[in-house]
């Protein structure tokens, strides 16, 4: 997938068409973003806190070698076998090995972005095992295999219609639409059936604890926890960057995660992971599996980009944002949207595929204020318009006319005399201040396109009329 | 070079140094932890059942087992119930302790209709129950049944996350969770729906010690 | 600070091509807060639009351009909260490997001010209350909300001239203009305006006031046919201070 600057309008005209998306994108962003202001408030200091937490995701990434190290110690002491994936399909292959080590044939999921990233399940499709997403959020979008439109909620784009009849395709049981409960037990049953037969549970990680070489999870529905106890081997992938050094880090982090996210103060469960089941344990996996995941990110440390990778993956930056709130997910092209997608799908898969998503921003900040760990999104996406500048990634046409514009708009006589040229040639077309043109011809669409006023402000400051102390009036 | 290798040279090309900020200590102040807990869960959907004494607590828990017309339990052999006789003392029940009975703790959890558990500590700001794993301690006792009860007494409870991981000691075990309500979901058009895949009710019976 | 009664006025591209009137509204209100204003007729844009879209050698010889216009004056004005912004705050990234000029930028930062800013810090703006009632609603500018972090200012000013605020809901959300970004997606563009304007019509205020000449423009250019005027808070203020 890609997200040229076409293919964003395209999919992203789509989305706004869409009356029923519209709504469903606007109350879950709604309610996120005031869930969150409401959770936030409740919090002492909470400022402070935020400001401290950026502390610690920035001194963290500083020596990031050091700590995931000291993960690796202590999480292999725990019994854990960690493994490192230089790109996605070595990822894959990691994880694809594992399963068919264990002669694995079904494998329950719980939601990761990071599988999604790597798209673990087509490695696993294609090799003969079943994977399946246990979230109800990512099996509904599984089911219809649509990527997920939001980080936390996958399936706002879907309506309870569309849900019910894919759900009653896959089960062969009859359900109503309007019965959510119904079809949440639904998939309570099916799913249920897949963890106890499955042989592998796959998750992400939201939080890697070098001190103890523990995994946190969390989630509201419990798979994430059924996928990391039922089955016999548990196989984690989680991004380099979610580490935190001490626990003292990891309870701001969670203070500030489900905040931030759903406006929870926690989510229902937080699962924490520190190895495969005791000898005398009652019950648990036989082998926990962590791979780590470079896939690009390590390359940012060090650069302009590096603060990136301080993000926690709460969405908070996409119920903010007033472009995904009306593009919505899809339009990004790969399984990050909003801001931070916009950000990092460049950084991660390549400027050249997704150039139209430093462009998807109005700079309006709001990305900023929302982020736990105050990313300065907006200051990323103008570095890497200006990376799309340098590596002429921008269509030649394009350069030349922002060039052209440049050069003269510089110089005040160019400045003058071509203004000046403009209004004599706008005259037929302009009409109360807005310039009569075909909507196909009209670069802003629906909206009027303003013309030249009849003087500029240097033509009536240089007549003279506005001499007079009170600007001309008597 | 292998991948380990590649990555962490990558990385240490460009580490910085850094002074690491210190832990952030907890602003929380809760006058009465035990309340805050029982209207944190109780607002969160989860059901707190206050105790005078543990005697009362064990009472309770024969009221709620006998109300949810359970018959089969899966319990955690653990304090504060370690140890105990809980088919003497419920014995209109069918009991599977993890740790001590025969048989498939799996196939039990996946039929039961309770678990019930002790706890390790509780968050009152949260609301939360936290468990580990261990000898006697199954996860799937608190996972698979469609209700989950704990027994907890009030000095277990600490303030909040903060103030829990500042007093945090030795190793932790495979396995720790914090509960802070029954399972819920809203990915259906963000309409609340509770039990999707962990248990549809969590009880707590919070008693003083 | 210490100002001698004199200002120059930046009055930016926009306005100066598109919407003159708001220069002249602002000329007229510094003069009734009892300044005189100079115009230097060298200025043209400040640079941002070509910043905005990467093309940072470009914004760079138009920041030198602004820096050189207003070199000699004590204290610059500006009708735009966006393109202060870009003065106060970008022109210092943009020489960060120029130390020379950076400094210059650093020098003009310090003296740049946006309007309301500047009348009521500066100026201790106190006009007589305007006879006549009026009320409006308020839209925040992003660019002067967030990174100027003026949002009283204008406020304080509508106010002092007799003018009641209906707050609209998520005054902060975004007009959808953006910059050039109204013209590459103009589709999502189109649709944040909307949104605006609908939350701006609820609250039946016959006036929609911005401080962004950006704004403004992409704002009427979706207005007709809603029951209220989009104005820079310029021409307001001057009006109700006549």
């Amino acid at each position: 997938m890609t997200a040229t600057m076409h293919e964003f309008r395209h999919s992203a005209f789509v989305a706004i068409e869409d009356i029923q998306l519209q709504s469903a994108i606007e109350g879950a962003t709604h309610k996120f973003g005031s869930g969150r202001t409401a959770a936030l408030a409740e919090v002492p200091d909470v400022e402070p806190m935020r400001d401290h937490f950026k502390k610690i995701r920035s001194a963290t990434l500083s020596q990031l070698a050091t700590h995931l190290e000291t993960f690796e110690k202590n999480a292999t002491a725990a019994g854990t076998q960690v493994h490192w994936a230089a790109t996605g399909d070595d990822a894959c292959r990691i994880v694809l090995d594992i399963a068919q080590r264990h002669g694995v044939k079904l494998v329950t999921k719980s939601k990761s972005m990071a599988t999604e990233e790597i798209h673990l399940n087509q490695v696993l499709s294609q090799a003969g095992i079943e994977p399946v997403e246990t979230d109800l959020g990512e099996w509904i979008i599984q089911l219809a295999g649509d990527p997920p439109s939001h980080i936390i909620a996958p399936a706002i784009h879907k309506t309870r219609h569309q849900i019910a009849e894919m759900f009653t395709k896959e089960t062969g049981q009859q359900v109503s639409a309007d019965d959510i409960p119904g079809l949440t037990e639904l998939a309570r049953q099916t799913l249920r059936q897949k963890f106890l037969a499955s042989g592998m549970g796959i998750s992400g990680g939201n939080i890697m604890v070098a001190e103890t070489g523990s995994l946190v999870l969390v989630m509201n529905e419990g798979n994430g926890r059924l996928v990391t106890s039922t089955p016999p081997v548990h196989v984690a992938v989680v991004g380099l960057e979610k580490l935190a050094p001490t626990w003292d880090d990891a309870a701001v982090w969670l203070s500030l995660l489900a905040r931030s996210s759903t406006g929870q103060a926690l989510t229902i469960y937080t699962n924490i992971i520190t190895g495969p089941a005791r000898a005398d344990d009652a019950d648990g996996p036989q082998e926990v599996h962590i791979v780590i995941l470079d896939n690009g990110r390590s390359k940012l440390i060090g650069t302009k980009y590096e603060e990136v990778l301080q993000c926690i993956r709460c969405g908070a930056c996409l119920n903010a944002c007033p472009v995904y709130r009306e593009a919505g997910g899809h339009a990004y092209g790969n399984p990050y949207s909003g801001p931070i997608g916009a950000v990092i799908a460049p950084l991660l898969f390549g400027l050249d595929k997704y150039s139209g998503l430093p462009h998807a921003s109005s700079l309006c900040g709001a990305c900023k204020d929302v982020c736990p760990a105050r990313i300065d999104l907006p200051r990323m996406l103008l570095e890497l318009r200006a990376d799309e500048v340098e590596q002429r990634v921008l269509p030649w046409w394009e350069s030349m006319t922002e060039r052209a514009a440049a050069f003269g708009i510089a110089n005040p006589s160019l400045f003058k005399y071509g203004t000046a040229l403009v209004r004599q040639l706008q005259k037929p077309i302009a009409k109360q201040g807005s310039l009569n043109l075909p909507s196909k011809l009209n670069p802003g669409q629906a909206r009027k396109s303003p013309a030249l006023a009849k003087r500029s402000f240097h033509d009536i400051w240089q007549s003279g009329e506005l001499d007079n102390a009170n600007g001309g009036e008597q | 070079m292998s991948a380990r290798d590649q990555i962490l040279s990558q990385l240490k090309r460009n580490e910085q140094p850094a002074e690491h900020p210190g832990p952030w200590r907890s602003r929380r102040n809760f006058a009465d932890l035990a309340e805050r807990f029982t209207d944190t869960l109780n607002a969160g959907k989860g059901e707190v059942f206050r105790a005078a004494s543990y005697e009362e607590a064990l009472d309770q828990i024969d009221t709620i087992l006998h109300e949810l017309q359970a018959k089969r339990v899966v319990v955690n052999d653990t304090a504060p119930l370690e140890g105990m006789d809980v088919k003497e003392r419920w014995p209109d029940f069918e009991w599977f302790t993890a740790g001590k009975s025969e048989g498939d703790i799996k196939s039990f959890c996946a039929d039961a209709d309770v678990g019930l558990s002790g706890a390790d500590a509780a968050l009152a700001e949260t609301g939360s129950v936290i468990i580990s794993s261990g000898p006697g301690k199954s996860r799937l006792a608190t996972l698979l049944p469609p209700v989950h009860l704990a027994i907890v007494p009030t000095s277990i409870l600490t303030s909040d996350i903060l103030t829990w991981t500042a007093a945090r000691q030795g190793k932790p075990g495979a396995n720790m969770v914090l509960v802070s309500g029954p399972s819920k979901t809203a990915d259906i058009e963000q309409v609340l729906a509770i039990g999707v895949h962990g248990p549809k009710r969590f009880i707590v019976v919070l008693y003083d010690d | 600070m210490n100002l001698s009664k004199r200002v120059a006025l930046l009055v930016t591209c926009t306005v100066d091509q598109m919407m003159p009137e708001v220069g002249v509204s602002t000329v007229k209100v510094l003069r009734r807060a009892g300044y005189e204003v100079d115009f230097p007729m060298e200025q043209t844009c400040c640079g941002q639009p070509f910043f905005n879209s990467g093309f940072r050698d470009e914004a760079r010889h138009m920041a030198k351009r602004t820096i050189a216009a207003f070199a000699k004056y004590d204290a610059v004005v500006l009708p735009s909260g966006s393109c202060t912004t870009m003065i106060r705050q970008e022109y210092i990234h943009l020489f960060e490997d120029d130390p020379e000029w950076q400094e210059h930028a650093r020098r003009l930062a310090a003296k740049t001010f946006e309007l309301s800013e500047f009348l009521i810090h500066q100026a201790q703006w106190e006009p007589t209350q305007s006879a006549q009632a009026r009320t409006v609603t308020y839209h925040d500018s992003c660019h002067m909300n967030r990174m100027l972090g003026v949002k009283q200012e204008p406020r304080q000013c509508l106010e002092a001239t007799g003018c009641t605020i209906d707050e609209m809901e998520d005054s902060e959300r975004c007009c959808g203009f953006g910059g050039l970004f109204c013209i590459r997606m103009p589709e999502v563009s189109n649709a944040m305006t909307n949104a605006k304007l609908d939350q701006a019509q609820e609250t039946q205020a016959p006036t929609l006031v911005t401080s962004d000449p950006g704004c403004l423009m992409q704002m009427r250019g979706l207005v007709d046919g809603k029951p209220f005027k989009v104005e820079h808070l310029a021409t307001v203020l001057e009006e109700m201070t006549r």
